[in-house]
């Protein structure tokens, strides 16, 4: 499961960079640019959040 | 820039803060390029970039000002912070008692807490600015002082106080959310600069097939040089550079980080703090600059620098949250931190209620624009008054003992207000300030260097008087 959170998260920020990409090569309307960022953004928080909140955790008490 | 750091150093500073960090608990050197690669890509990076615009940057002066002045921050962590924390293994709060005593430590608190009060006050009016572009208010204007309408009133007082309840109530839910939303920033940020530059090429009708014709378009539209914005200071290749390498300087030259930096196996990991320069202080501020440069295009008249309507044109509703979050995610940390260093002084009073209040002092900050809108003046503020004290620890560890002089004098002798370190931070600060009104205010960015010498000579002659007139009660006197 865990591994499957990882690759949509990473899958989601793609789809969050990517579109800007295209756009600045002008082959993307900067309407669907937007949507596709709001959808990506959507899918990593609630991905990310599903591996990386305990992680995070652990992740606080190591850097203290 | 970044105060986005003290979440590290509140989390570090809740372990081993009366004791060198033992080697079981040391951390390699990925951990310290996670940390800094996302801690300095915050709210403030919004003004920032427009700022640099604002004040008449030119394209070349701007990327070699940041390349330099960035890696002459990172070398600053690397040579001066990392070796004594690395040595020493001690918080900053804990290393600056020993050799200052309780009651400077306590004034040198009350400096640091007023200061993350401002800092945060400038977050909730980055945040603010999102709420403007829903709710249609007034919002403040480039050369604002005051508060100019009540709609933007009640947007900061409600943005900053559930900010406030929340850094309160739940700190660590923040601090956890902060660390999931960080790569997605980052990321938004990038998206900034490329959405910024297409709109760029369309407006201007613009060729660009290769770098050399990106570097024209830069040149001439994006960032021309020219007179800055009324009421501005015009900025060079020199500003740029001083304002990068200084921005954080209360961190490394003031040597904040020793409390991040203790952690470390080796100073060398301090070059991991390139991953927050690269990515926070040159993309971050870079993409910032490029939205608002395309608003002036548009309209030259509108020289508003409010980040939410800039990030809503580029990347709508996810520039919004975009907005929200890295204000929201910066203060919330540091509204802690400062409520944090204001307990130090009453250390039985009650941590929710000084952190509330401290979000009021900093809520009440943001409604005014003067901070936000000055925030180059304000950071360069910022670690002018905290740097005399980053000399006194450099000059304690590195020189004092080989001048004959006992290092730590505080502990040594027992006193709880070492005059030397305190009079060398007080003076030191008064020299700068007194440079720079009498020089002018383009020199605010560059004094502190100077001011460095300043307070390391002070404290090296301030000690040695200091030192013949009060003697050491310890029993054993151990060398560094």
């Amino acid at each position: 499961m865990r591994s499957i959170l990882q690759i949509i998260s990473l899958l989601a920020l793609i789809a969050l960079t990517l579109p800007s990409v295209i756009f600045l090569a002008g082959k993307l309307e900067l309407d669907r640019v937007k949507w596709i960022m709001l959808l990506a953004t959507i899918v990593w928080f609630v991905a990310a959040a599903g591996w990386m909140w305990k992680d995070n955790g652990a992740g606080q008490q190591d850097a203290g | 820039m970044d105060t986005e750091q003290q979440s590290q150093q509140t989390q570090t500073g809740s372990e081993f803060e009366r004791e060198p960090v033992p080697k079981s608990a040391l951390l390699g050197f990925k951990s310290f390029i996670g940390m800094y690669a996302g801690e300095h890509c915050a709210g403030t990076e919004l003004m920032i970039g427009p700022l640099f615009v604002a004040a008449g940057v030119s394209a070349f002066d701007l990327v070699m000002g940041l390349v330099v002045g960035n890696a002459l921050a990172v070398f600053s962590w690397m040579f001066l912070c990392a070796p004594i924390a690395t040595r020493r293994r001690l918080t900053l709060y804990y290393q600056l008692e020993k050799i200052c005593g309780r009651k400077l430590v306590s004034l040198y608190n009350i400096a640091n807490g007023v200061m993350f009060c401002f800092l945060a006050g400038a977050m909730v009016t980055v945040s603010a600015t999102a709420v403007g572009v829903w709710f249609k208010f007034k919002m403040p204007g480039l050369n604002d002082l005051y508060p100019n309408s009540i709609g933007w009133v009640a947007a900061v007082a409600v943005v900053g106080g559930l900010i406030a309840i929340v850094a309160a109530y739940g700190y660590k839910t923040v601090a956890k959310f902060a660390n999931i939303a960080a790569p997605w920033m980052v990321l938004v940020f990038l998206a900034f600069g490329f959405v910024g530059l297409r709109q760029f090429i369309n407006a201007t009708g613009a060729e660009v097939k290769s770098l050399g014709d990106f570097w024209t378009l830069a040149n001439t539209h994006i960032w021309k040089g020219g007179a800055p914005q009324e009421g501005q200071v015009k900025f060079t290749i020199w500003h740029v550079m001083f304002f990068a390498w200084f921005c954080n300087m209360a961190m490394h030259v003031g040597m904040s980080d020793l409390s991040v930096f203790r952690f470390a196996r080796k100073s060398w990991y301090a070059i991991a703090s390139s991953a927050g320069m690269y990515v926070g202080h040159f993309m971050a501020w870079i993409s910032a600059s490029i939205l608002y440069a395309y608003q002036l295009h548009l309209n030259p008249a509108d020289t508003d620098v409010l980040p939410g309507p800039l990030a809503y044109r580029a990347a709508g509703l996810v520039g919004l949250l975009c907005v929200i979050i890295a204000g929201w995610t910066t203060a919330n940390p540091t509204i802690y931190r400062a409520g944090l260093a204001f307990q130090a002084l009453s250390p039985k009073s009650s941590r929710f209620k000084v952190t509330l209040i401290t979000g009021a002092i900093a809520t009440i900050a943001g409604m005014f624009p003067a901070i936000a809108m000055k925030l180059l003046d304000f950071v360069a503020i910022y670690g002018m008054i905290l740097m005399p004290m980053g000399a006194v620890i450099f000059v304690d560890f590195w020189l004092l003992p080989k001048l004959g002089l006992r290092a730590s004098y505080a502990e040594l002798s027992g006193s709880s207000f070492n005059w030397a370190a305190g009079v060398a931070w007080i003076l030191t600060l008064a020299v700068c300030l007194g440079a720079v009104f009498s020089i002018g205010r383009w020199s605010l960015w560059f004094a502190s260097l100077p001011g460095w010498f300043v307070a390391a000579l002070l404290y090296i002659v301030l000690s040695k008087i200091y030192q013949k007139k009060l003697r050491p009660v310890a029993a054993e006197y151990k060398e560094n």
